[in-house]
């Protein structure tokens, strides 16, 4: 690999950015060479995305030069740096849903491509050129993820860019869609055009990145050639400590019947039935919209479901709000960070003590030094990086905004914890905080109900499986006895459940 | 983004005041006489209440539409309760009425599931109607006067008139009414309820937060402050008609609005409200003062709103970080 030998398309050198109370960015140095792919690795909160909005133009840098193709970008807009031929291809795709293909590509030059023939022709021919079959008269909103992606992908060749940002893009893709998505990256290095491909996910940078920059805190901490990296040294240096394992021990203290579910039936769900034992981990395994979201939202009193049985402890118990069901002793982590779990512009204490804050009334009134103790207790017994607690939430990293919600939880102390992907988006060391505090629940005679997209998580945390398919439960097993793909099999509704 | 800019944004509203007072009175000395000053203490009491309510309503992340409908209704009712019930009684009845008024918005929304602002929006729109044909229908049309009455309403004309020491008795029931609201916002359980149920319904109600009383409060309150400003003005004109409400409800947007509370709910004060109320109140005084007409002053009062909005827009681009 002769990483040296090429030329350099992007040169950001000493780069700062600060926002109130945060410093985002330290005196950041990175070099992309031309037709290489360029990983760059670090936990939520090292400042890749702040790197990258910066680039795009989102934000203002505060000092530091950006050379990019023999040009000194000063300010810039997405807009002129798109022209410029720099494209950034977000994780939450910015696609027009109620537009087709072709006019998603071309949005805003329809008189450049002479109207909406030679829009949809050249678009064609894009599509084509990276192998993607999609009509370009499809409507967005119908198309999967993976073939959005396409149409992005399409949309920053259409600009002659010379280099295309990624940023996570292989969140919500199968298995299938990920080596299409590596094929097309590999055809666009072919064509002289230089990546920077920004992931979580360890086994991609190994797989085809050429160069890896790892970022931590706002610093870059090392840019070397992927070959000159070990997988250990990589994580060492991304959390800045050693991990040993990627999942703590299952914790092995399961005892008798903790809460009993008795036929949840919605247009949804037909008739989902199970029992959750102390000390145990559950874990839903299913497809997106196969019913595991919904299942845990019925049992916490989140959606209007009527005439399924509770009882917990042995006994029955009625929730048809989430305040029951916290009064209960049920805790949720949702599904949505952001829609469904923070209150962005109120301050992380608030966040965390919003559940809690009968525990620091008298008589109607807040006790505002009890709150303050509510949330530096959580902020610290987490590891939440934060400047102080005053400052508003939105300003923290995905990770550490979804150890406030734990914090949220845990000052309450729930006996039963449903964590609805509790990891998504969050760095390796962030997410092994979140397994050591499931195990810590599950250990305390508490139980834990686990959905996660990711499969290795479930079948390593959970003591044992249930799999859900079109809303009704396929099979329960061990996973620590049965193999994944058989389980996986009865996910997917093919039978086989034991 | 730098600091000053920050504050400079957030104590806009207060400069604009400042400024404002300060042409005018360099334009127009009439501006600082007793008699003018005093004049605009008096237009600050029934505003100001109504806007009080409405602070909550937006923290709340609704709108309420209705509050003029209230005032209306209110106005009438208590004026012809003074004979039957005594002045007490009436005063009391009125603010009951009020209430009930916005209990029901409150029970309509929450019963239709209305979960948007637009949604609240309609729903207390025609709320508004219903109120001011029932203040109609009671009336008969007709316009009600002190000296109607049997005898004169002393309590009344003391809200309308009176004064402690140098302050008007309408500008102590403002001081009042903004103590124990901004107490409550800051300090109680419930404000902070609504606070969080403004700032994200959805997380509200998943984190056990009863958003279902945050609602019934806030409209109840909304209702309350309504008549209590409907009581403070019928008391100063001497008269109560069936629309003497009309426009208090966009006046009282603009004034919780302009003071830099967001529409997007969740963050705002009363003590910014009483900052945009008395820009309002001063951009009236001044460009009266000025002689500028009053088609005039309409426009120029939207600008202002707009401006607000547009403001609050910009602060959030900017606070959108990571």
């Amino acid at each position: 690999m002769d990483t040296a030998g090429s030329q350099i398309i992007l040169s950001i050198r000493d780069v700062t950015k600060s926002f109130p109370g945060v410093r985002a960015l330290n005196g950041v140095s990175i070099d992309v060479r031309r037709g290489m792919v360029h990983g760059v690795v670090g936990e939520n909160g090292a400042g890749k995305s702040t790197l990258m909005k910066i680039l795009s133009g989102v934000y203002k840098k505060d000092t530091g030069t950006i050379v990019f193709d023999g040009k000194t970008i000063d300010h810039t807009t997405p807009y002129e740096s798109m022209h410029r031929g720099l494209a950034i291809i977000y994780q939450e795709l910015n696609l027009v849903n109620s537009m087709s293909v072709g006019e998603n590509i071309f949005l805003g030059r329809f008189k450049e491509m002479k109207g909406m023939r030679g829009t949809h022709a050249k678009a064609r021919e894009l599509l084509d050129s990276i192998g993607c079959k999609v009509s370009t008269t499809k409507l967005v909103s119908e198309l999967s993820v993976s073939t959005k992606q396409m149409v992005e992908i399409s949309k920053a060749l259409s600009f002659q860019s010379k280099l295309i940002i990624m940023d996570e893009p292989s969140t919500s893709l199968t298995g299938e869609e990920m080596s299409l998505l590596v094929k097309i990256i590999h055809q666009l290095k072919a064509q002289g055009i230089s990546i920077i491909y920004i992931s979580h996910k360890l086994e991609e940078i190994f797989d085809f990145c050429d160069v890896v920059t790892v970022m931590r805190d706002g610093n870059v901490i090392d840019t070397k050639p992927r070959g000159e990296f070990t997988r250990d040294e990589l994580i060492t240096k991304m959390v800045g400590r050693t991990i040993e394992n990627e999942y703590p021990e299952r914790s092995r203290q399961v005892g008798e019947t903790l809460m009993e579910v008795k036929g949840i039936n919605t247009r949804k769900l037909h008739d989902v039935s199970f029992t959750l034992r102390k000390g145990e981990i559950l874990g839903l395994v299913g497809l997106v919209g196969a019913g595991r979201t919904e299942t845990v939202r019925a049992i916490f009193g989140a959606d209007r479901v009527r005439g399924h049985k509770v009882t917990i402890g042995g006994k029955p118990v009625t929730i048809h709000n989430p305040k029951q069901a916290k009064d209960a002793g049920l805790g949720l982590i949702p599904e949505d960070r952001k829609l469904q779990g923070l209150v962005l512009p109120f301050s992380v204490e608030q966040n965390i003590s919003m559940a809690s804050i009968d525990r620091f009334t008298r008589f109607g009134f807040l006790i505002k030094s009890l709150e303050k103790g509510i949330g530096a207790r959580h902020v610290k017994s987490l590891g939440i990086k934060t400047p102080n607690t005053k400052v508003a939430i939105k300003n923290l990293s995905g990770g550490n905004q979804q150890k406030c919600i734990v914090g949220r939880w845990m000052e309450i102390g729930p006996s039963i914890f449903i964590m609805d992907e509790p990891t998504k988006g969050i760095d390796v060391g962030a997410k092994y905080e979140i397994y050591l505090l499931m195990k810590e629940i599950a250990e305390k005679g508490g139980a834990v109900i686990l959905i996660s997209s990711e499969l290795p998580e479930v079948l390593n945390m959970s003591n044992r499986v249930l799999t859900i398919y079109d809303g009704r439960i396929t099979g329960e097993f061990d996973p620590e006895h049965i193999p994944a793909d058989v389980i996986m099999r009865a996910a997917l509704g093919l039978g086989g459940a034991s | 983004m730098n600091k000053v800019g920050f504050i400079l944004k957030d104590y806009l509203v207060l400069l604009m005041i400042l400024g404002l007072a300060l042409v005018t009175a360099i334009i127009q000395p009439k501006f600082i006489s007793p008699a003018n000053l005093n004049n605009i203490m008096r237009q600050f009491g029934p505003l100001i209440l109504v806007a009080l309510g409405m602070t909550f309503v937006i923290v709340g992340g609704f709108i309420d539409l209705s509050v003029a409908g209230t005032i209306n209704l209110v106005a009438v009712v208590t004026i012809t309760l003074i004979d039957p019930l005594g002045q007490v009684g009436a005063l009391i009845a009125g603010l009951v009425i009020g209430s009930i008024c916005g209990a029901i918005n409150a029970g309509l929304i929450l019963t239709s599931g209305a979960t948007t602002q637009a949604e609240a929006l309609f729903i207390t729109f025609g709320m508004s109607t219903v109120y001011s044909s029932l203040a109609l229908i009671y009336s008969g049309g007709s316009t009600f006067h002190f000296w109607d009455l049997k005898e004169m309403p002393n309590m009344f004309e003391a809200i309308g008139a009176g004064s402690v020491g140098p302050l008007s008795v309408s500008f102590v029931i403002f001081l009042g009414a903004l103590a124990l609201l901004w107490i409550f916002h800051t300090k109680m359980a419930a404000g902070r309820a609504i606070s969080l149920t403004g700032g994200n319904k959805t997380a509200a109600r998943l984190s056990g937060v009863p958003i279902e009383r945050s609602i019934v409060l806030i409209y109840t309150i909304a209702g309350f402050m309504a008549a209590l400003g409907a009581i403070v003005l019928f008391s100063r004109v001497t008269t109560a008609s069936p629309v003497i409400g009309a426009g208090f409800e966009t006046n009282a947007i603009l004034a919780v609005v302009v003071g830099g509370t967001t529409l997007k709910g969740g963050k705002g004060s009363v003590l910014r409200t009483v900052m945009g109320v008395l820009l309002v109140i001063l951009l009236n005084n001044c460009l009266n003062l000025l002689g500028v007409s009053s088609y005039m002053q309409w426009a120029a009062r939207g600008a202002i709103l707009v401006f607000a909005i547009w403001l609050d827009n910009r602060k959030e681009v900017q606070g959108n970080q990571l």
